[in-house]
């Protein structure tokens, strides 16, 4: 199954995104939350989000959601200090964090390649709430 | 195309995990699904879109398949409704 971190500023959205979205997860699935920095305060942290890269990962990639601004670099700059063998199967997702996140869960759990969930999650800008 | 109207007797309707078991199971036929819900559709494969139709306890909702697979596929979903999600 494809992998699924979440990364926020906020330590809370993170870890409730995931909350949320595992709900909805088969057994077994990878959603991991890297929120806001070691020391509690609030930003995001590419060191930690590489840790939750790997440790998401089980061999068919990983998708990354992200929320404002500075956490797209964070997460680029984690995608560049993983190994080779991993980085080819990353995936920073263009999409709304928690719409996103809950989609891409959905299809991961049912085994979808990375290619399905990255659309998965992206699909989720098209979703009109009324 | 095959067509069925099922209610919703779980009390949770078709949210968060009733709605990800119902597109689990709908992923897993070729037929494409869609629900009928209040003047409003969704594709029965898209998790967003079956919370966007907001169904609760109760909802008396149209199924519709179409594809080589459509008989098996409505089955299989009935079944999931009417076994409650498993839910006790």
């Amino acid at each position: 199954m494809v992998g699924i971190v979440v990364v926020s500023h906020s330590a809370k959205i993170a870890e409730g995104i995931c909350e949320l979205a595992a709900q909805m997860a088969a057994p077994g699935q990878k959603l991991i939350a890297a929120g806001g920095m070691n020391d509690g305060d609030t930003g995001t942290d590419a060191f930690k989000i590489q840790a939750a890269i790997e440790a998401a990962n089980t061999g068919d990639g990983v998708l990354v959601m992200v929320d404002l601004g500075s956490a797209v670099l964070s997460a680029e700059l984690a995608v560049d200090m993983l190994d080779d063998e991993i980085k080819g199967r990353v995936t920073i997702a263009d999409a709304p964090i928690l719409e996103g996140t809950v989609a891409a869960t959905v299809d991961a759990s049912i085994g979808q390649s990375l290619v399905s969930v990255v659309a998965a999650a992206e699909g989720a800008r098209e979703l009109r709430k009324r | 195309m095959t067509k069925i109207e099922v209610v919703l007797i779980n009390s949770a309707g078709l949210h968060a995990r009733p709605a990800a078991q119902f597109v689990q199971k709908a992923a897993g036929f070729s037929s494409k699904v869609t629900i009928y819900f209040g003047g409003k559709t969704a594709d029965a494969k898209s998790i967003l879109a079956i919370m966007g139709l907001g169904l609760g306890q109760g909802s008396k909702i149209e199924l519709t398949a179409d594809g080589p697979d459509e008989g098996e596929c409505l089955v299989a979903l009935k079944a999931l409704v009417d076994g409650n999600f498993g839910e006790s």
